[in-house]
């Protein structure tokens, strides 16, 4: 079992909003992109080699470890993650942090990132707000 | 969402990209911005509970991220002794990411400044990072007021 330590969602968010008023926008997508194919090399390549479905074992460790809101479902060969209640978003609030301007932009960028790499494409729609999004995943056309 | 049991090796690689495009002073304004704007939890247990504080901060942090320290409260002093830090184990033994060479000089940035504030004295050892040891030590001088005084 993986030690939880929810914090360190505020303090990402500390980070996310650093890099904002640094270096903008560009800084924000630069830097997740080339995280996430450092931080997530091994998920990349599960998902090149076993498709969706190591994806949504990912999101379904990630979620329910975290005690978040959420479903994974498939719409034909699309991977649906539906996030009722993001774990992140009300942990912050909970703990009154800060949550940076464009908190779950990094989101949508890490995931860019690792289907890209993986040859994969998605989506994202989000309401940082309310602490809600859905995600989409599926085989990118060559 | 990069859960947060991922974020420790995010904040490395966040630490490498800013002292690639802004030097090393960069990382350490994010540090001290993380100090004074995100540790206000850790100053709000300061400042009520003095070194029985800490103890009960770090207790409860030290507790969700796991690894294996001991920590010692006396009247007058406070020490952690970390055998194993989790993070740094992530960061540098784990071959997931390519380490920041300089990863563990954020704790000395983020707390003993912030709990000088409150009249203590502190001293930071980083023993030896790649193994995860390090120690803090808080003593209250007995000539200057501190919260324990209250």
């Amino acid at each position: 079992m993986a030690n939880v330590h929810k914090d360190f969602h505020g303090a990402l968010s500390f980070g996310i909003q650093f890099l904002d008023d640094q270096y903008g926008l560009a800084g924000l997508e630069e830097f997740f992109t080339r995280a996430a194919k450092a931080v997530y090399a091994t998920l990349i390549e599960d998902l090149h080699c076993r498709g969706l479905d190591a994806l949504k074992e990912h999101w379904d460790t990630v979620f329910t470890l975290e005690a978040g809101g959420f479903e994974t479902w498939y719409e034909g060969d699309t991977l649906v993650l539906d996030v009722r209640a993001c774990p992140a978003i009300h942990h912050m609030r909970a703990r009154n942090y800060r949550i940076a301007d464009h908190f779950c932009e990094h989101t949508r960028i890490v995931n860019e990132a690792v289907c890209a790499a993986a040859g994969y494409a998605c989506s994202v729609e989000y309401d940082q707000d309310a602490g809600r999004c859905v995600q989409r995943f599926w085989r990118a056309v060559p | 969402m990069i859960s947060c049991v991922d974020y420790i090796y995010t904040y490395s690689e966040l630490f490498k990209y800013l002292e690639e495009r802004g030097g090393y002073g960069k990382v350490v304004e994010l540090w001290e911005g993380i100090r004074e704007e995100f540790l206000a939890n850790l100053r709000d247990y300061v400042a009520r509970d003095g070194l029985k504080g800490m103890y009960a901060y770090w207790s409860h942090t030290l507790g969700e991220e796991g690894g294996r320290h001991h920590m010692s409260l006396y009247d007058d002093m406070f020490v952690i002794d970390m055998h194993d830090c989790p993070s740094a184990k992530k960061v540098f033994r784990e071959g997931r990411i390519e380490p920041y060479p300089k990863y563990c000089e954020h704790c000395p940035v983020l707390y003993p400044p912030l709990i000088r504030e409150f009249g203590y004295e502190v001293e930071y050892h980083l023993i030896d990072c790649p193994s995860g040891q390090c120690r803090l030590v808080v003593r209250k001088p007995p000539d200057v007021p501190t919260p324990d005084d209250r």
